[in-house]
């Protein structure tokens, strides 16, 4: 066996990658808490102020935005499982169940909707006859909530099975057929559908509601594909935080790893603009005012245009130009920067999503939705500091022989 | 299945001798790999790998020391997609153009359906083009039996065949030999065999 061998040729153990290190949780940390308590702030000062509107308003997009993040990272990791993924052991798994934890608190979080759904609402004061019969309060709040509950626990549960021993033994062999642990090949695909009927639902109960005269049948399709790209984008970003600490040579950092996430970061861009395409073309060729208004006030009328045509281009133009070629996904400061202004993308689509439809002519961006989105991201981040650890801890634990070239 | 060198790598078979075929078979792949690195550790370039189907270790050996980096066939594919978008929109603006049809009451140039054209023919011509350059960078395909092909080669054993200069056919014998080659025999080439 020479030095330069293929590492396929001979090579029989599963090799440790390097010697572990600790990581200082503690910035991390507080900087969840000033967050949270910033947000905390905010929040009560805007209320005292009399500006329930634009609270609720920024609330229910955060909800959507960090909901959609961990919910589409639990729903990646299903997908790896249902495609057998191990191409980073178990490392890319732990990536996508970070956010986790998150899912339960944005099951609490939701109902502050529930709460502020006077202000959110217009079909509430202004009921339609004809939609009433699935518009109406009772019936909204309890299919969703149940919604959001079953698939909660599910994703809760798929991930806690995605932890144990025998899946991330799993995981770890490479280059066996061997199919996953039997209750996750049964719970991943339910957690994937699942995830489809009833973020579709969400979407359509939570955004399209909001313009009770609007509808777009691709609409819920749309939105839970948005929310699985926000989920790899999150992933290159963790990806490149963990380069930044530990330095290549781990399964959470190493440059064939980040190469496999600006992959989906590509693909599931491509797949967000053809999916938001195919939605625009049956509006334009039917165009009719009750469907193009939506899309008409949103990219042609003033204060929303800079924002609306920032998203195709945060979310589609700039990672499809940028990762087209390979050195770019493998070089750290450009996925991560490509990954950031992704998630900025999704957080302004679901801005422009929610918002126009409440305040038609006015863009409300001041210290209310910055506080509040503070405060959701401090939650976001307390609750990833867990799911980030055991990234930590996966990122130095043995790979297959088949895999050390992509680690090095 | 074939894996094969370039022509200008010939340290072994540029003389004045008859060039000899040293047909060289193996048991698993993984021992053919093994020769294929022996050969390039002997500085021996001039070499085709059969193997009866695709085998990773001998694909991963043979790329190792052949070091051939990109293929050129993307440009096969980034030409044709050009190619395709360039028609598209040569067909959709100048048939719309030609006829001025207002239908709707849209402008007569309505790009929202033309990018389906667009994106369509990208892909229809970039295939084509890329399957054609596939084939060319391949030189496929191939309706003689290759120099030293034995049929057990597409069957259950794995072959390495080393074209050089009689002179040499020994020294590049003994290299396969220590490298685990079960039967090991030698073809004379005709002088005007044509090197793939």
């Amino acid at each position: 066996m020479t030095p330069r061998q293929p590492a396929s040729l001979g090579a029989a153990a599963v090799r440790p990658l390097r010697q572990p290190m600790q990581v200082n949780w503690a910035p991390l940390n507080r900087l969840g808490v000033v967050l949270f308590a910033i947000g905390l702030i905010g929040f009560v000062v805007a209320l005292i102020a009399g500006r329930s509107q634009r609270v609720w308003e920024i609330w229910l997009v955060n909800f959507l935005f960090f909901n959609g993040i961990a919910q589409g990272g639990v729903v990646c990791s299903a997908a790896f499982y249902l495609t057998q993924a191990r191409w980073a052991g178990s490392t890319h798994y732990r990536m996508a169940e970070a956010f986790s934890l998150y899912l339960a608190i944005g099951f609490v979080l939701f109902w502050g909707i529930f709460v502020g759904r006077g202000s959110i609402f217009p079909w509430i004061l202004h009921p339609s006859l004809k939609q009433q019969l699935w518009l109406n309060v009772p019936f909204l709040f309890a299919r969703d909530g149940i919604a959001l509950l079953v698939i909660t626990v599910a994703s809760l549960w798929l991930v806690s099975l995605s932890r144990r021993p025998e899946a991330r033994a799993w995981a770890s062999r490479f280059s066996e057929i061997d199919m996953p642990p039997v209750a996750i090949r049964r719970l991943a695909p339910v957690v994937a559908i699942l995830y489809c009927a009833i973020y579709s639902l969400l979407a359509f109960d939570l955004i399209m509601s909001l313009s009770p005269k609007w509808h777009s049948t691709l609409f819920g399709w749309w939105y839970f594909a948005t929310d699985f790209w926000s989920a790899t984008v999150a992933m290159g970003l963790i990806a490149v935080g963990f380069r930044r600490v530990f330095g290549p040579g781990t399964s959470a950092s190493a440059p064939g790893v980040l190469h496999d996430i600006g992959k989906m970061i590509f693909a599931f861009s491509i797949f967000w603009i053809y999916t938001g395409f195919a939605q625009y073309l049956v509006i334009w060729y039917g165009d009719l005012p009750t469907e193009t208004f939506f899309i008409v006030q949103r990219f042609w009328h003033h204060p929303w245009t800079l924002l609306s045509w920032s998203t195709p281009i945060l979310i589609w133009v700039i990672p499809f130009l940028v990762l087209l070629g390979a050195r770019p996904k493998r070089t750290p400061g450009i996925l991560g920067t490509v990954s950031l202004l992704g998630l900025i993308g999704v957080w302004f689509l679901n801005f422009i999503l929610v918002v126009p439809s409440l305040s038609r002519d006015r863009l409300p961006l001041g210290w209310i939705e910055l506080t509040i989105t503070a405060g959701f991201l401090g939650i976001f981040l307390l609750c990833a500091i867990p799911g980030l650890k055991r990234v930590a801890a996966a990122a130095f634990e043995p790979v297959s022989p088949e895999l050390q070239p992509r680690m090095e | 299945m074939a894996a094969a060198s370039r022509p200008h790598e010939l340290p072994v078979s540029e003389g004045s001798m008859s060039e000899v075929a040293v047909i060289s078979t193996f048991d698993s792949d993984e021992e053919c790999a093994q020769g294929i690195l022996a050969l390039h550790d002997a500085r021996i370039h001039e070499f085709r790998a059969f193997y009866p189907f695709p085998s990773e270790k001998i694909m991963e050996a043979v790329d190792h020391v052949r070091a051939w980096g990109r293929s050129p066939v993307r440009y096969w594919q980034l030409f044709g997609g050009i190619t395709g978008v360039l028609t598209a929109i040569a067909i959709t603006f100048g048939t719309s153009w030609e006829w001025n049809l207002i239908a709707g009451g849209r402008p007569i140039i309505s790009v929202p359906p033309y990018i389906i054209i667009m994106f369509e023919l990208l892909i229809l011509i970039g295939g084509l083009s890329g399957l054609t350059g596939f084939f060319v960078h391949n030189r496929m395909p191939v309706f003689d039996p290759l120099p030293g092909y034995r049929s057990r080669f597409s069957e259950d054993k794995f072959g390495l065949v080393v074209q050089c200069d009689e002179g040499a056919a020994g020294s590049v014998e003994s290299v396969l030999r220590s490298a685990g080659a079960e039967d090991i025999t030698r073809e004379i080439l005709e002088a005007a065999t044509d090197h793939h």
